[in-house]
């Protein structure tokens, strides 16, 4: 992939819907921006990490807010667009590449549609390599990159630059602007020199995310098995595949917890999962012992068809695999570890080392 | 005691029953006539025994002329299509990804004026009144009905009440003007499809409730009973609903089914196998209501937002087919009974469904029927609360709205009950909720 064109649009964010770990928000409405903004403004170049020069201006961009949102307020694709030009005029100078913070779910397909409306290269690469819920909950911030000068826009026109004394604060004050503009905003942030790159993105996501939405469609059109196909190209293991027996939800802490129970099937018949999420898949217990915690990738997806299943779309008898891929290994540093590992969520558990 | 008569106008058969309070009294079958489903409705009833026929009430019916308009792409009207959310909601435009030949059956015209409202009223932006003034007069004589879909006019619906106002100045006094607000879930685009189909579907369905209304006097029932239609949750409307959201009468026969199977069965929560002459359709009863599909449904190749019974379709020759589907469906394994019903479930044996406490009720092969009569009206509505504390007013405030739309749908307004599903909390916007209320309620008396 060295454009990204409305002909692996699909693909990309079938992947990018897999690996956001049952978060980030349903690619959908973020796809036919894209695909608009590519129709109006061309192809999208896409850049290895390697291929940006050092004194490159990397700006990643993304929304912020609820998805549910999203999907009544349709944005019009020009809002990233907005926060970025407002972002330039603060560093007053111009951005020369455009990279997602996050691959999973709709956060994937937003800069597709910036890069192509500002007609920029976007780098194949983000800031997690997964999907998290907050602003701070990126790789660049372990290498000591501010996510401020942070500037954000609604979908009116309006702006503001946050520059706040540390990551944490950039957040809190971003979401607390949110929810004031209506729960939907736009947010560029977190600016890289080109040379920084290779410390603060996971390389070639977006390649990931295209490979496997393709291997998933592919496996579904020749009636192969595409769980087993995502779990090849995430080099992941299965955890478990069975069917949603208990939902349950609630809120405790300032947290909005989740819990699933998926009783096995077929070769699996006789065992249990318990699946902890919030916004996204966060804990895997099997038979009483955790098998896979966050920052890991916590992936479930519909045993038939591969599409994935996201933490709303779990409910009572749907038929589902669960699978586990290793994240970025800079994620299980103690830094990492403190941004997005199990205690950050709240849970008394330590990070379990992936296959362990 | 309370009589009511259900009935279920198939495409090949049409049944009628008899029910009194919650006892069957009477079932009949007669082979339905092509194109005539008053016709077909009227030759059913007929055959119900006339003495306790005459003590029925209500008439509660089931007709499938809207799913068949929308598959078959017959009888539509041409729609103007207006959207209130301005240049923030122009990239995705109306009718997106709708099958060429449906959009050209449908479309007389599209318009994005600037408007629409908010999670809060600072969110949102004043209405366009030129726009919309001259989307009329272009459209006037040319759009046979208008659709109007605000952004976010399930919470304040009033800008599109003010559009509908225009337009019936602009293109006249009786062209229907749907309004997205009333189906009350949050999805701007599968809202607007959805109601872009309730007004492609008026004026058949109009014709239809016309038809209805004038065949009611001869059909032998207590004099002045009222006549309500079942739609796709499982619950009742009025004709005058009806003719303001037909969609909402999309996909009614499965939840009749599933709700008429539970009645005669007696019980509240069930696996329930419809089985057909070639397909059987699975389903679940929860506490008295169809369960519900995860969001995602299509009418037509239309992505929409009605929330229709979650169903598995499969061969219904292929009992292994239905014993896996019957076992999906379940919530956990082997809890709830298993009801068979339709006009093949007898073609089914017991050992084709290992493990499972199968049922079999009298009167089966006309569930649908039963199920027609024995629902309530219904209604719902449901909000995004952005502040916890804010949740006790809002959670009163949406059971009222819920109850409201009940009474609008035909509802006895002193027996609505309202219950509230499970608080959802909205992803990645800490500390808000999805509430959501459902109302039913026995038709209004006479």
């Amino acid at each position: 992939m060295r454009e990204i064109t409305l002909d692996n649009l699909d693909d990309i964010a079938r992947g990018a819907g897999i690996l956001g770990t049952g978060g980030g928000g349903d690619p959908y409405i973020g796809k036919l921006l894209a695909r608009e903004a590519i129709r109006r403004n061309g192809p999208v170049r896409v850049v290895d990490i390697d291929e940006v020069p050092a004194d490159a201006t990397v700006v990643p961009v993304s929304g912020m807010g609820a998805p549910t949102v999203l999907l009544e307020r349709v944005p019009n694709g020009g809002e990233e667009l907005a926060a970025l030009r407002a972002l330039e005029k603060h560093l007053g100078r111009p951005a020369t590449h455009i990279a997602p913070i996050e691959v999973g779910g709709v956060n994937s397909m937003l800069p597709i549609a910036c890069a192509a409306e500002a007609g920029l290269p976007i780098v194949d690469g983000d800031a997690m390599g997964r999907a998290f819920p907050e602003a701070q909950m990126v790789l660049p911030g372990l290498i000591g990159v501010s996510n401020s000068p942070m500037a954000l826009a609604d979908d009116k026109g309006s702006t503001i630059i946050v520059e706040a004394v540390d990551n944490h604060a950039a957040e809190a004050i971003a979401r607390a602007v949110c929810v004031e503009l209506g729960c939907q905003i736009s947010c560029a942030d977190t600016v890289l020199r080109g040379d920084q790159l290779a410390d603060g993105l996971v390389p070639a996501t977006l390649t990931l995310a295209e490979n496997l939405g393709a291997a998933v469609r592919a496996a579904r059109a020749e009636h192969s098995d595409p769980v087993a196909a995502a779990v090849t190209m995430l080099d992941g293991v299965p955890l478990l595949t069975g069917k949603v027996v208990d939902v349950s939800r609630r809120t405790e802490g300032g947290f909005a917890r989740g819990r699933a129970r998926i009783e096995g099937t077929g070769a699996d018949t006789g065992r249990v999962l318990e699946l902890d999420f919030q916004n996204e898949h966060l804990l895997a217990t099997r038979d009483g012992v955790t098998v896979a915690t966050t920052p890991d990738l916590i992936c479930v997806l519909d045993s038939e068809t591969g599409e994935p299943v996201t933490t709303e779309g779990l409910r009572y008898g749907l038929r589902v695999s669960v699978l586990a891929a290793r994240c970025d290994p800079r994620w299980t540093s103690p830094g990492g570890l403190a941004l997005a590992g199990p205690r950050y969520f709240g849970y008394e558990t330590d990070y379990l080392p992936f296959g362990s | 005691m309370t009589v009511t008569v259900g009935v279920d106008v198939g495409p090949t058969s049409t049944d009628a029953v008899l029910l009194d309070d919650t006892r069957p009294v009477a079932a009949v079958k007669v082979p339905s006539r092509p194109g005539d489903a008053i016709g077909s409705l009227a030759a059913a009833v007929e055959e119900l025994p006339a003495d306790v026929r005459a003590r029925a009430v209500t008439l509660a019916v089931g007709l499938r002329v809207a799913a068949r308009a929308v598959t078959e792409r017959s009888g539509l009207a041409q729609v103007g299509v207006l959207r209130i959310g301005g240049a923030a909601a122009d990239t995705v435009r109306p009718l997106f990804g709708w099958p060429d030949e449906l959009r050209a059956a449908v479309c007389a015209g599209v318009a994005n004026v600037a408007g629409g409202s908010g999670l809060a009223p600072l969110d949102g932006a004043p209405l366009d009144e030129a726009a919309v003034a001259a989307f009329g007069a272009e459209l006037a004589g040319r759009a046979e009905a208008f659709a109007v879909s605000s952004v976010f006019s399930p919470a304040d619906g009033a800008q599109e009440r003010a559009a509908a106002r225009i337009l019936r100045e602009r293109a006249g006094q009786d062209v229907p003007v749907l309004l997205s607000g009333e189906i009350g879930a949050l999805g701007l685009i599968q809202r607007e499809n959805a109601t872009v189909l309730d007004a492609a579907l008026c004026v058949l369905v109009a014709r239809v409730a016309d038809e209805l209304t004038a065949a009611l006097p001869g059909l032998g029932l207590a004099p002045g009973a009222g006549v309500l239609v079942t739609r796709h949750d499982g619950t009742l409307m009025s004709l005058d609903y009806l003719r303001r959201q037909p969609g909402l009468s999309l996909g009614s026969g499965p939840a009749c089914t599933l709700r008429g199977a539970g009645l005669l069965a007696g019980v509240g929560d069930a696996v329930v196998v419809d089985v057909g002459e070639r397909r059987a359709r699975v389903g679940v009863l929860s506490g008295g209501y169809p369960r519900e599909a995860a969001p995602g449904e299509h009418i037509g190749g239309v992505p929409v937002i009605l929330r229709f019974p979650d169903l598995l379709t499969v061969d219904a020759a292929a009992h292994r087919d239905i014993a896996e589907a019957a076992d999906r469906m379940q919530p956990a394994a082997g809890r709830l009974p298993v009801v068979l019903v339709g006009g093949g479930a007898h073609r089914v044996p017991d050992a084709a469904l290992p493990g499972c406490d199968v049922v079999r009720p009298e009167h089966g092969d006309v569930a649908g029927a039963f199920g027609a009569a024995a629902s309530p009206v219904g209604g719902s509505c449901e909000r995004i609360v952005r502040r916890p504390d804010a949740l006790d007013a809002v959670r009163d405030e949406v059971r009222e709205l819920a109850r409201a739309s009940a009474v609008r749908a035909g509802a006895d307004p002193r027996r609505v009950r309202t219950v509230l599903d499970p608080e959802e909390y909205v992803p990645y916007l800490p500390g808000a909720v999805l509430l959501r209320a459902r109302a039913s309620g026995p038709p209004a008396p006479l």
